[in-house]
């Protein structure tokens, strides 16, 4: 493999698909701190803290209130601050998985409607660099772009929620910034990305394959066919079932298959394959980090992440083969 | 190496459609070679085999490579304007150099931007912003700073208007060739490529018509401006074609004919001269547009 060469497919990937892979998750990394941020800024300037507070029914002043506040309960609001708010980027990852469906389905078929095909295979780039490349995109590119906008999000946000505390009365600030979790999690989502990848592949690998295969549509076909398909099963073992007394049970089959097929690419997809452990539902306060990293990657020794990734990789490859003779228009 | 392009039997179906039907060919190097057909003719389909873009059946050899099977190593060694506008329209002048610089190991930068520079095209100027004329000089810069051993262009000037044609033709004959290369080129603007081919080859229903260097067709075919009294001597002797210019008789011969008059007898018709190859073009395809 040459990496030069590849380095600039991958460039070549991010200016076509500027608009989408950057632009987009970066205004609405901006809209989330600017909407977030300035409703928790705006509630402090024209409300200010409140007053008085209560607690179990007992009305204490705002100044009581932050001076009762336990140092073991600061400590405890710290640790929920460090650990819980990248979640504040959420909705990055929501819109990183539009943004990666769309583009794999585009990434084969719109330099056949193009033409440009004609032009990229004038140069001496193979069919497997180039699908690729635009895997590699979309499997790793997008989510480190998402990933780093979500944490600056997340982060200026943070920053927001300390002043807000601070001017409530709760200094809590120096004890966030001291909390080893503000630093582990986006090294976490760094780290789940090898997670993301074999989970992903199945998703990306049908789309290519679709997006080489078809002639026009593809995003119908890359839809359509699966649901079609699903349709159908449900329709044969209804009518089977009509006629055998046992159950066929073909239906949650297939239904796994179409739901990796096509949601692959959202991440943490995978938590939904794996049985969660019963720890996490004991954290009343939201999915604790570090075990959510933990049983993702657990994720990766259930048989059925590799099966979708090596049929991921084989669809990969049918495209490779299918790129070297599909003509252009 | 001395055929940088060879075929045999070389045959292409388009299901029922014989698009290519089995021909022969060979290109030696430090030719310029005119591949020359009306619409349909095949003209297409056998670059497009040479260059690996489609499935073909009998044999192609391209620089000694097979196109089927060889085409990541071949494309080392080749290049090629495969049609007008097919850069994306996304793409940035500086980065399409950058990207030809980043993956061509014979790109030469200096080259395009010095051709570049003697254009209205700007560095960050995006496709989509460009003439049609634009988009060309774009791509033929690109593709001049890159060494091929051989260059086939495909209609590379289909739809610009004449400066542009011109020119295209006069950075590609004056900056790019030497002994070393060859060029292909296919079009159907016959009279714009004739003084800058050595070789033609006349392609009809997917065959082989007419395959020779432009010395041998100078050699072959005469033109007479046949005086009136001479007409009917001069029909006897089966011209190939015959048009009426300010009401004399324009024929064209084929001296290599079976039966075909030599040439002095035909310069006893008249005022005799070589046939243009668009007059040639036009009398070897007749038929295939009725």
């Amino acid at each position: 493999m040459n990496t030069t060469t590849m380095k600039w497919l991958i460039r070549r990937e991010l200016w076509e698909n500027k608009g989408s892979m950057f632009w987009a998750p970066t205004i609405v990394a901006a809209l989330l701190v600017l909407l977030v941020g300035g409703t928790m800024v705006y509630g402090m300037a024209v409300h200010g803290a409140p007053g008085i507070v209560h607690i179990d029914g007992q009305a204490m002043s705002r100044g009581a209130f932050a001076a009762a506040m336990p140092a073991e309960m600061q400590l405890k609001l710290a640790k929920l601050a460090s650990g819980m708010y990248i979640a504040a980027g959420a909705p990055l990852f929501i819109i990183m998985s539009f943004v990666v469906f769309f583009y794999a389905v585009g990434a084969l078929y719109d330099e056949r409607r193009d033409r440009s095909i004609l032009f990229w295979k004038s140069l001496p780039v193979s069919d497997g660099m180039t699908v690729l490349s635009k895997a590699v995109t979309a499997l790793c590119v997008a989510p480190v772009i998402s990933i780093a906008l979500a944490t600056v999000a997340s982060l200026i946000l943070l920053g927001f929620a300390m002043i807000a505390m601070a001017i409530g009365g709760i200094h809590i600030a120096g004890s966030i910034l001291t909390q080893p979790d503000l630093y582990l999690q986006p090294l976490r989502l760094v780290g789940l990305i090898p997670v993301y990848v074999v989970w992903a592949l199945p998703s990306i690998g049908w789309l290519l394959l679709v997006s080489c295969w078809a002639r026009t549509k593809p995003f119908l076909w890359a839809v359509g066919v699966p649901l079609i398909a699903l349709v159908l099963v449900k329709w044969i073992s209804y009518t089977l079932e009509n006629f055998s007394s046992a159950p066929l049970n073909i239906m949650p089959v297939a239904q796994e298959i179409v739901a990796r097929l096509l949601g692959g690419i959202v991440p943490g997809i995978w938590l939904s394959f794996v049985p969660i452990p019963p720890e996490m539902h004991e954290h009343v306060r939201g999915p604790d980090m570090g075990l959510l990293f933990e049983a993702s990657w657990m994720s990766l020794a259930t048989a059925g992440a590799w099966i979708g990734a090596v049929l991921g990789a084989a669809m990969i490859f049918g495209a490779i083969r299918l790129r070297r003779w599909r003509d252009e228009g | 190496m001395n055929a940088v392009l060879s075929a045999k039997g070389l045959s292409k179906r388009y299901g029922k459609r014989v698009a290519v039907d089995g021909i022969d060919f060979e290109i030696p190097a430090g030719r310029i070679v005119g591949l020359i057909g009306p619409n349909g003719s095949g003209k297409t389909t056998t670059l497009k085999a040479a260059l690996g873009l489609i499935p073909f059946d009998g044999q192609l050899s391209v620089l000694g490579f097979d196109p089927r099977t060889q085409r990541d190593d071949l494309m080392q060694d080749v290049c090629f304007i495969a049609d007008v506008a097919i850069l994306p329209r996304w793409l940035k002048v500086k980065d399409a150099i950058d990207f030809v610089a980043g993956v061509h190991p014979r790109f030469n930068r200096e080259k395009a931007e010095r051709y570049l520079a003697l254009t209205k095209l700007k560095p960050g100027m995006k496709v989509k912003e460009m003439s049609k004329g634009m988009i060309v000089q774009l791509h033929l810069a690109l593709v001049m700073a890159i060494d091929a051993k051989l260059l086939v262009l495909d209609e590379p000037t289909l739809g610009l208007d004449i400066i542009y044609r011109k020119q295209f033709y006069q950075n590609l004959l004056e900056d790019y060739f030497d002994e070393h290369k060859t060029i292909v080129i296919t079009t159907h603007q016959v009279e714009e490529v004739e003084h800058i081919l050595t070789d033609l080859m006349f392609i009809r229903d997917g065959r082989i018509v007419l395959a020779a260097s432009m010395e041998e067709i100078g050699e072959r075919y005469i033109e007479v401006m046949v005086s009136q009294d001479k007409i009917s001597a001069a029909n006897a002797l089966q011209p190939i074609d015959r048009r009426t210019v300010f009401g004399k008789a324009v024929m064209l011969f084929d001296t290599a004919a079976p039966g075909g008059a030599p040439r002095q007898q035909l310069a006893a018709l008249g005022e005799t001269r070589n046939p243009s190859v668009a007059d040639l073009f036009v009398a070897t395809m007749k038929g295939s547009y009725a």
